[in-house]
């Protein structure tokens, strides 16, 4: 395998003279031919190390770590870069050029894309918007409606773990003068039902609640919340940025009126995303991007034909795949977590473990410090906290939200599963946590005590 | 049309899941090569329970687009290949 990889490259320059040719056919036997001829001749490959290894931030990782933060972002499915191609090489038309065959065919992708993405959710081609990804869909849906009904309401709702650009937007309303309600949570991470329904007022403009947590993987009730708001005629917004794709989700049947979707999350490209806006009942929004009236005035802007292609590919993927990619995740989670309990004591799952979409695993490990598990595990591509809030050094407000100790916010590991994690990387997972672990704990004078028996908050550190 | 509704034959649906494994061998990219070997057994497991005609020639059109798709990209992925390998393969190695 090592041989071909080296002598592929080698003839497609040759036979790639004047342009591309039909890949299939011409490079099968070629290849195999060179390759025997060619066996014999060249000398074996150096068995140096230095040359494969990768010194980063000081730290010497003798090869690529294995991947296991789903959450931030996911590869780029193969078969939707394969879709996405084309609109880079040849088809480079602007989707609003209406005088030439250039913008038809571009216009009839981002078409042919937006039908799929809605599709996926149950929507009408006519209702999804295209934007630059799941933080613009936040904000045009937060500030947007808040803004456009701002004369008869002036109440926000929504809960203290959803993601920061919602929070952050709900803040910059409050700013311009509207009441906002940070519902808690419990700590299985749900939303408590009855306090959404108390807190409802005739003014509220909009309630927000996403679906599926990037940090803790747990579901809210999207279909309770939904009819509560229908009920009360208030619109329901949620960030499906994580569920897109991977737990059903039907608009209609959870009473949806605003969902923010984002590509990067089912294996589509970075940069494009969808804001799916209900027709009827109408909701308005006023839009955050002035311009040239695109995407019917709701976002300005060229949109991105091969990006938006990709997004439409990954959905159609994502539709055939997802009962595929939800049993092997949920496999795949047990396995990871039976490996890790065997081994080590002391571990807590944060958030509900019933309602839970299986690919996100966020663990804490009593008497470890967070950021020096994080430094041993430099094999392993993990994430403690989220993405948004690891510049910080404060602990995961949503940790926080959940009633999460200091102590073991800190200690938290989020572990990502998806579509192209193998068992093999899950064990090896399992093993450099588990041996990180221990290591820590061998260290740790507070583990020494706690096993002894002392109980640690009845101490009292002297003061110097 | 009419003549892509008769059922493949086994030797065909052989040869493409050949095609299929021989393909993913050749991926660069760990996880890729993984994935694509264990789709495609599982796919074709899957519709090895296919009893009509029809659908089974649908999945096995399907199953042709799919090597397509795997050719091209397998190429694309060589092309640019990272210098250093997952560390999954290196200690397989």
């Amino acid at each position: 395998m090592a041989l071909s990889r080296r002598i592929l490259p080698v003839l497609l320059r040759r036979v790639n003279g004047g342009g591309w040719v039909a890949p299939a056919l011409s490079f099968s036997a070629p290849a195999r031919a060179l390759s025997t001829a060619t066996a014999a001749a060249e000398p074996p490959p150096p068995a140096s190390d230095e040359e494969e290894s990768v010194v980063v931030k000081g730290v010497r990782i003798s090869g690529r770590p294995l991947y296991m933060d789903m959450q931030a972002t996911t590869p780029v499915d193969p078969r939707v870069l394969d879709a996405m191609l084309p609109f880079y090489l040849h088809r480079y038309g602007n989707p609003h050029s209406r005088t030439h065959l250039y913008g038809w065919e571009s216009d009839a992708a981002v078409e042919e894309a937006r039908a799929r993405i809605a599709a996926l959710v149950g929507a009408d081609p006519r209702e999804i918007f295209f934007t630059s990804g799941a933080t613009e869909c936040n904000n045009i849906a937060v500030k947007g409606v808040a803004r456009f009904y701002r004369d008869r309401r002036r109440h926000v709702i929504t809960t203290q773990t959803e993601h920061k650009c919602v929070l952050d937007s709900c803040r910059y309303l409050q700013q311009e003068g509207f009441d906002v309600t940070y519902l808690p949570v419990r700590s299985d991470g749900l939303v408590d039902l009855a306090q959404l329904e108390e807190a409802i007022r005739p003014d509220t403009a909009l309630v927000s609640v996403m679906a599926v947590n990037n940090e803790i993987g747990v579901i809210q009730p999207l279909e309770e919340i939904g009819r509560i708001c229908k009920e009360k005629g208030v619109p329901f917004h949620t960030d499906a940025a994580q569920a897109l794709g991977k737990v059903p989700i039907d608009v209609n049947r959870m009473g949806i009126g605003l969902m923010s979707l984002s590509a990067h999350k089912i294996y589509g490209p970075k940069g494009v995303g969808a804001l799916y806006l209900r027709r009827r009942p109408r909701i308005r929004v006023e839009p955050q991007m002035s311009g040239g009236g695109q995407e019917r005035g709701i976002r300005s802007g060229t949109v991105p034909t091969p990006l938006v292609v990709g997004f439409g590919a990954a959905c159609e993927i994502a539709a055939k795949e997802m009962d595929y990619d939800h049993r092997r995740a949920a496999a795949l989670q047990q396995r990871l977590l039976d490996g890790i309990r065997a081994q080590v004591d002391e571990v807590v799952i944060n958030g509900s473990m019933e309602h839970r979409y299986p690919g996100n695993l966020n663990l804490s490990f009593a008497y470890v410090e967070g950021e020096s598990l994080l430094m041993g595990l430099k094999e392993v591509a993990v994430s403690s906290g989220s993405a948004c809030t690891s510049a910080s050094l404060e602990p995961s407000y949503v940790l926080r939200a959940l009633g999460v100790e200091e102590d073991m916010a800190h200690t938290s590991i989020r572990f990502g599963i998806g579509r192209f994690t193998t068992e093999e990387e899950v064990d090896r997972a399992i093993e450099l946590t588990v041996h990180q672990v221990k290591k820590l704990r061998d260290m740790s004078p507070l583990y020494e005590m706690a096993k002894a028996g002392i109980d640690l908050k009845s101490i009292e550190w002297s003061q110097h | 049309m009419a003549a892509a509704a008769a059922a493949p034959a086994r030797s065909e649906v052989l040869s493409l899941f050949r095609s299929f494994l021989r393909t993913a061998r050749q991926f660069s990219d760990y996880n890729i090569c993984e994935y694509t070997r264990r789709r495609a057994a599982d796919a074709f497991r899957e519709n090895r329970a296919l009893a009509d005609a029809p659908a089974a020639a649908a999945a096995f059109a399907e199953g042709k687009k799919q090597l397509e798709v795997a050719k091209r990209q397998e190429v694309v992925y060589s092309l640019y290949a990272p210098k250093s390998k997952s560390i999954m393969e290196m200690k397989l190695q």
